[in-house]
């Protein structure tokens, strides 16, 4: 695969996860109980011998930086191609933000240029799944296409969150519907497309701002070969909270569709050297995938714990995802929540108690409640959900110690207090 | 640290009183913790000292070790300046032998302090489980204008004679040395094995051991009654923290039962101190609909569907549905297959117990036949990729070898009963 060079788009800064990607971007959002959210991508292309690797970023590209570095992890820390982190940047006739996925791309030219690939594999650094992208880009070898679109079905009732996509009885595409409420066809653009390197940069001399808006649809209209390549996989766009946590609660089912437990295709990530899990006396823990450096005294059901999580005596820890650090105290009790990194749950706190369904426009937080970086439920503190608490939130957040269903408690800037 | 540093690290030893656990590798690659290798604790103690530079010595079974250290990453040791050099004995070198003793392997490794600008060299073995800041020791050596420091700690007196045993002026001068001595000597504090030589004083008494006929060159035997009875400046540094030589089966079992305590011996979760180590990337823990994890260590990759109960689960362990893993030591990626019982057992990397497979089984406590002096108090101990045939019955004491197979057992195995297989100990 040294002709391929794949391309990762993480610039989204993930506006409909709220609090969990107020500082970091989608791509670096951890999932799994350890990993991070791009390291399904990049160890895809490390597996399906891709080598060199370009990570389009722009929001909290800090988080991103950290994660991916040099790319250890992935063996792409290499002397020739390997792995590298494109950020917006300034030249002396240019400066510019990225406008969209094309013109992420467009204003890298120079990079894509230099390798001078045979093939571009774009990808999404925001999606959950397994693939080896050599089946897509063997398929799309054989038909000699110029671009191939890597498509999945979805059910009828998702399609108004995909592009749809119509194709001939040859796989050939017809058609892409942005977003459709309904659509007559089941297959929805994954967002992984193996482009013709000329055809890629020829498009990208028009000054296209949206990959499928400007790139895709006008190659399609002009007769392009474009075809699809369908993928049976689990595959998930962890782009909301609904979908980031139905994906990761996917993981502790009894048979879950996505495989972490495959030597075969591990997923490879940056890890922290902590000890192994400690299981108390009086721990008890079903259903859950529970991450080195844990230490486990209550009980824990149904749940995800990353690195570093306490869960005190007596507490409880149900239908959850704990980030890493977070500590669960004594009696307290958590249950239908995301709780970020370094989130303190203070002794006999509830959170996530009562069934009130919400206000309509708060749906997204789909009935959970999200707590936010360094956030502090204070001792016998109550959180309703659907709620959520903003990075940092603490005691004064809590109106007679209760945040009430629907409430959405802003960031708190961590120098508040520092004048 | 400012000045620049070196340490040599003895990671020779046969370590034959861990049995089947160190048979097949050296006792610095022996699997401690849940998770880590015996030698990540001193690795670890150096880097986190700021000691970037070291040489490891091997001799005995050194794959597993060079496998695990390999260019030393975990450690950030793979450096461009410094790192870590794994240092095997090699024919034809300047002096061409295997390593005759510790004072010997360092001696045959002279050349490597040549280019080195070290006021001082630091010797350590590989052995021991504990945490300690070396730049305390420099300090305390330079204070006191030291050609040599010993780090020593306090040992029950019914331990005395299992170490080499110092007396000390109040001040910390060394006045006596008695190497696992049989009678009380009125001193409780063992040599750590940690040692810190003034540079060209250690070269002198190299050069000077290696000429001697009947020394042992050994740095324990030799080189400290030799320097004490020259009056020559040894300094005890008296370490007052956990240190634990993990020598014996049972030693090593208890240390590493004593990790589950809610006062563990070490702080393994400090971050300013982590045990860096080699670990494959592993997914979380899963623990299963109807499983029982209660008072345990389990590592990433492990998937557990039975009970585990006061037990140390190594990472890709798996406990199949209804099986009991108790009080037991568990490798990795041993499979525990489904009803199988394991009481009191330490089983090795990728070992599979069949079916309702019974380990420890009965009160009876016959001492090992092949082993008496090593397992008497209990234990069960499994070889690397063992095989054990569903539905038997193993004994206490009993010792199953490692790469046996089903074919290997024909009846239960009595307690003190041994089961040999294809590579056999001699």
């Amino acid at each position: 695969m040294r002709n391929v060079m794949a391309l990762v788009l993480s610039g989204g800064g993930g506006e409909r996860l709220g609090v969990l990607s107020a500082e970091r971007a989608v791509s670096a959002l951890p999932f799994g109980g350890k990993y991070r959210v791009i390291d399904f991508s990049l160890s895809n292309c490390c597996h399906s011998g891709i080598e060199r690797v370009g990570v389009l970023a722009q929001h909290a590209p800090a988080s991103l930086n950290d994660h991916v570095g040099a790319g250890r992890t992935w063996d792409l820390d290499r002397r020739v191609r390997g792995v590298v982190i494109l950020q917006p940047f300034q030249t002396r006739s240019h400066a510019g933000w990225y406008r969209g996925t094309a013109d992420a791309i467009t204003q890298n030219l120079n990079f894509l240029e230099e390798a001078r690939p045979e093939r571009v594999l774009v990808l999404s650094g925001d999606h959950v799944y397994r693939m080896d992208y050599r089946a897509l880009i063997l398929a799309h070898e054989q038909r000699g296409a110029s671009v191939t679109m890597a498509v999945a079905r979805v059910p009828a009732d998702q399609t108004h969150r995909f592009g749809m996509v119509t194709t001939d009885r040859t796989g050939r595409v017809r058609a892409i519907d942005e977003k459709p409420d309904r659509s007559v066809t089941p297959l929805a653009n994954m967002g992984v497309y193996v482009f013709e390197y000329d055809v890629l940069a020829e498009m990208l001399r028009t000054h296209p701002v949206d990959l499928v808006l400007d790139v895709l649809r006008p190659l399609v209209a002009a007769g392009e070969r474009v075809y699809t390549h369908e993928f049976n996989g689990f595959w998930e766009d962890v782009g909301t909270v609904a979908s980031y946590y139905r994906a990761n609660l996917e993981l502790v089912q009894p048979q879950p569709r996505l495989q972490l437990h495959d030597a075969r295709w591990p997923i490879l990530t940056r890890d922290e050297e902590r000890p192994p899990v400690i299981v108390s006396g009086t721990a008890e823990i079903e259903d859950s995938l529970i991450a080195n450096g844990c230490r486990v005294e209550g009980r824990v059901r149904h749940s995800i714990l990353f690195p570093g999580v306490h869960v005190a005596r007596d507490a409880e820890v149900t239908d959850a995802v704990v980030m890493p650090d977070t500590r669960i105290e004594a009696g307290a009790r958590v249950e239908r929540a995301v709780l970020d990194k370094y989130v303190r749950v203070g002794e006999g706190a509830v959170v996530g108690e009562g069934t009130d369904p919400g206000p309509p426009e708060l749906a997204w937080l789909a009935g959970l409640v999200l707590v936010g970086k360094d956030a502090w439920i204070p001792p016998g503190g109550r959180v309703e959900r659907p709620a959520s608490i903003g990075v940092g939130g603490r005691y004064e957040d809590f109106r007679d110690g209760r945040v009430a269903s629907g409430t959405v408690i802003p960031n708190r800037l961590w120098f508040e207090e520092i004048r | 640290m400012n000045a620049a540093t070196y340490a040599f690290i003895l990671a020779g030893g046969v370590g034959s009183r861990l049995c089947l656990l160190s048979e097949k590798r050296a006792k610095p690659a022996v699997p401690f913790g849940g998770k880590y290798r015996i030698i990540d604790f001193t690795l670890s103690n150096c880097v986190n000292s700021g000691i970037y530079d070291i040489g490891v010595l091997t001799q005995y079974r050194p794959t597993s070790l060079n496998q695990h250290i390999g260019i030393g990453r975990p450690w950030d040791l793979d450096r461009t300046r410094g790192g870590i050099q794994l240092l095997q004995p090699a024919p034809g070198a300047f002096t061409s032998d295997w390593y005759s003793g510790t004072a010997d392997a360092i001696y045959q490794n002279l050349v490597h302090l040549k280019r080195r600008r070290v006021d001082e060299v630091l010797i350590l073995s590989g052995d021991h489980i504990y945490k300690m800041d070396y730049n305390v020791l420099y300090a305390f050596h330079r204070a006191n204008r030291a050609l040599m420091t010993v780090a020593v700690t306090e040992v029950p007196e019914k331990d005395v004679s299992q170490f080499g045993i110092l007396e000390t002026e109040p001040n910390g001068r060394v006045t006596a040395f008695k190497e696992k001595p049989r009678s009380p000597v009125g001193s409780r504090l063992a040599s750590m094995g940690v040692y810190l030589f003034d540079r060209d004083a250690l070269i002198r008494l190299l050069v000077e051991d290696a000429a001697i006929a009947d020394s042992r060159h050994d740095f324990g035997k030799d080189i400290l009654p030799r320097m004490i009875a020259r009056n020559e400046g040894v300094y005890a540094y008296h370490f007052p923290e956990y240190w634990q030589d993990v020598g014996t089966l049972d030693s090593y079992y208890e240390c590493s039962l004593a990790f589950l305590s809610s006062q563990p011996p070490l702080d393994l979760h400090d971050p300013s101190w982590i045990i860096h180590t080699q670990s494959a990337d592993r997914p979380p823990v899963r623990v299963e609909h109807g499983a029982r994890i209660e008072h345990s260590m389990v590592a990433n990759g492990c998937r557990v569907a039975g009970q585990v109960v006061n037990s140390v689960l190594f990472p890709g362990v798996d406990v199949a549905s209804g099986a009991v893993v108790r009080d037991s030591i568990v490798m990795h990626d041993t499979i525990v297959g489904p009803r199988a019982v394991l009481d009191r057992a330490i089983v090795d990397k990728e070992v599979e117990i069949g079916a309702g497979a019974k380990l420890g089984h009965g009160e009876e406590r016959a001492p090992n036949r092949a082993c008496p002096e090593h397992l008497s108090s209990g234990l069960v101990i499994v070889g690397k990729r063992a095989r054990i045939p569903g539905g038997i019955t193993i004994g206490a004491n009993a010792r199953i070898g490692a790469s046996v197979s089903e074919k290997d057992f024909s009846a239960p195995v009595p307690s003190g009963g041994v089961v040999d297989g294809p590579d056999a100990m001699h």
